[in-house]
């Protein structure tokens, strides 16, 4: 059986909603706990005074630094939508196909509109 | 272990090109992944131009028709025809189903047809599904009972025997376990779909007696919790079944037993 060859999996199945909620709630959760981690950081580096809190706050008014704000707030929003609709899973909810098509698009399109509400209204809300 | 990439020996090369030779205006090209354990070597892809003037409906018919009138070499399994033995499973279109179900009208472009995903492929578009059998077999699926053996049946309410709808009618033809990325990754240790949706019919069963023992024995990190609802199965299910849902109620059972 060893010369036998592996027929190929990935590289031809079809992606669907589902498939592509669930790798994705798996990398954001990646993200998100990287993301904590340089939250942390940017909390510890306040203690050095007005000048470290300056580096601070020119990264995240750079390109660069909005790009991973959004990218936050992206990943945190998608996490959160997707676990709620986990917990219904869990509870045995929301397994006919049409109806894990629906959360998962509507866990998608939340987590952008989130992020849209979110990152435009920074500065009002909080 | 996740391996994205094929191993060096299943890379897939090009293979032959068979002409169509009817003349029809009305040609489709099929194309079909290849391996023979005689001349072995790496696994290719033939691509065959067939006549859907003169092919009837589903994609087991077009394969027939090429073994039929074009090539004679070509190795799969079919038996029924009707979607009831599960033999035809088999990747079309980059999904699992019964060849002998699908209509190959709902495939837009070329058709690709491959065995199941992650097996070890015997020949052809037969891939060795012995470790899902073995995986079946540690299940016990059969009734366990301590009653004495007697005449009558193991009568059963009709609330109860409603249970079993939805889980009965699995037809074990592996479409769900091998569309699952987890059962591709840990396919030696995670039960896998089929098998789950089959030992939570029996868990389910209103005569079974050995229902605490089941639970038990699939109550696994491995077996069982590397199901993480990606709900590839269901979307693979030809029968219209629900392993996802199965394994969800099981999981639930757990929790709340």
């Amino acid at each position: 059986m060893n010369n036998n060859p592996l027929s190929p999996h990935i590289q031809i199945y079809n992606w669907h909603i589902s498939s592509l909620v669930s790798i994705s709630h798996r990398i954001t959760g990646v993200i998100n706990t990287l993301a904590l981690s340089l939250i942390c950081f940017w909390v510890w580096i306040l203690l050095f005074g007005n000048e470290s809190y300056e580096i601070v706050f020119n990264f995240f008014n750079s390109f660069v630094g909005k790009f991973f704000i959004i990218g936050f707030i992206w990943s945190y929003s998608f996490q959160i939508l997707s676990e709620i609709r986990h917990w219904f899973w869990d509870l045995g909810y929301g397994f006919e196909l049409k109806t894990s098509k629906i959360t998962g698009v509507l866990v998608i399109l939340g987590s952008i509109v989130i992020t849209v509400v979110l990152y435009s209204t920074r500065g009002v809300l909080f | 272990m996740v391996q994205i990439n094929l191993p060096k020996k299943s890379e897939i090369k090009k293979g032959h090109y068979y002409k169509d030779k009817t003349g029809s205006k009305n040609i489709r090209k099929v194309n079909i992944y290849r391996w023979d354990p005689a001349t072995g070597g790496n696994p290719r892809i033939d691509t065959y131009e067939v006549d859907m003037d003169n092919c009837p409906s589903k994609v087991l018919d077009l394969l027939n028709k090429i073994k039929n009138e074009i090539d004679p070499s070509i190795a799969y399994r079919r038996s029924c025809a009707h979607g009831v033995c599960g033999s035809c499973a088999m990747n079309m279109d980059g999904k699992n189903g019964l060849a002998c179900t699908k209509p190959h009208s709902e495939i837009r472009g070329d058709i690709n047809i491959y065995p199941l995903p992650h097996l070890k492929v015997l020949k052809d578009l037969i891939g060795d599904l012995s470790t899902l059998y073995k995986q079946y077999e540690s299940v016990q699926p059969w009734l366990k009972t301590t009653k004495k053996i007697s005449d009558t049946e193991h009568l059963q309410s009709k609330n109860d025997r409603s249970k079993l709808d939805g889980l009965y009618e699995c037809i074990m033809c592996a479409c769900c376990s091998t569309s699952c990325p987890s059962y591709w990754w840990n396919g030696d240790k995670y039960l896998g779909p089929a098998v789950l949706l089959q030992a939570y019919r029996w868990i389910i069963d209103s005569r079974d007696e050995d229902r605490k023992e089941r639970l038990k024995k699939v109550a696994d990190e491995l077996k069982l919790y590397r199901c993480h609802t990606i709900m590839n199965c269901t979307n693979a299910c030809p029968k219209g079944l629900n392993p996802a849902k199965a394994i969800a109620s099981i999981k639930k059972m757990l929790a709340t037993s």
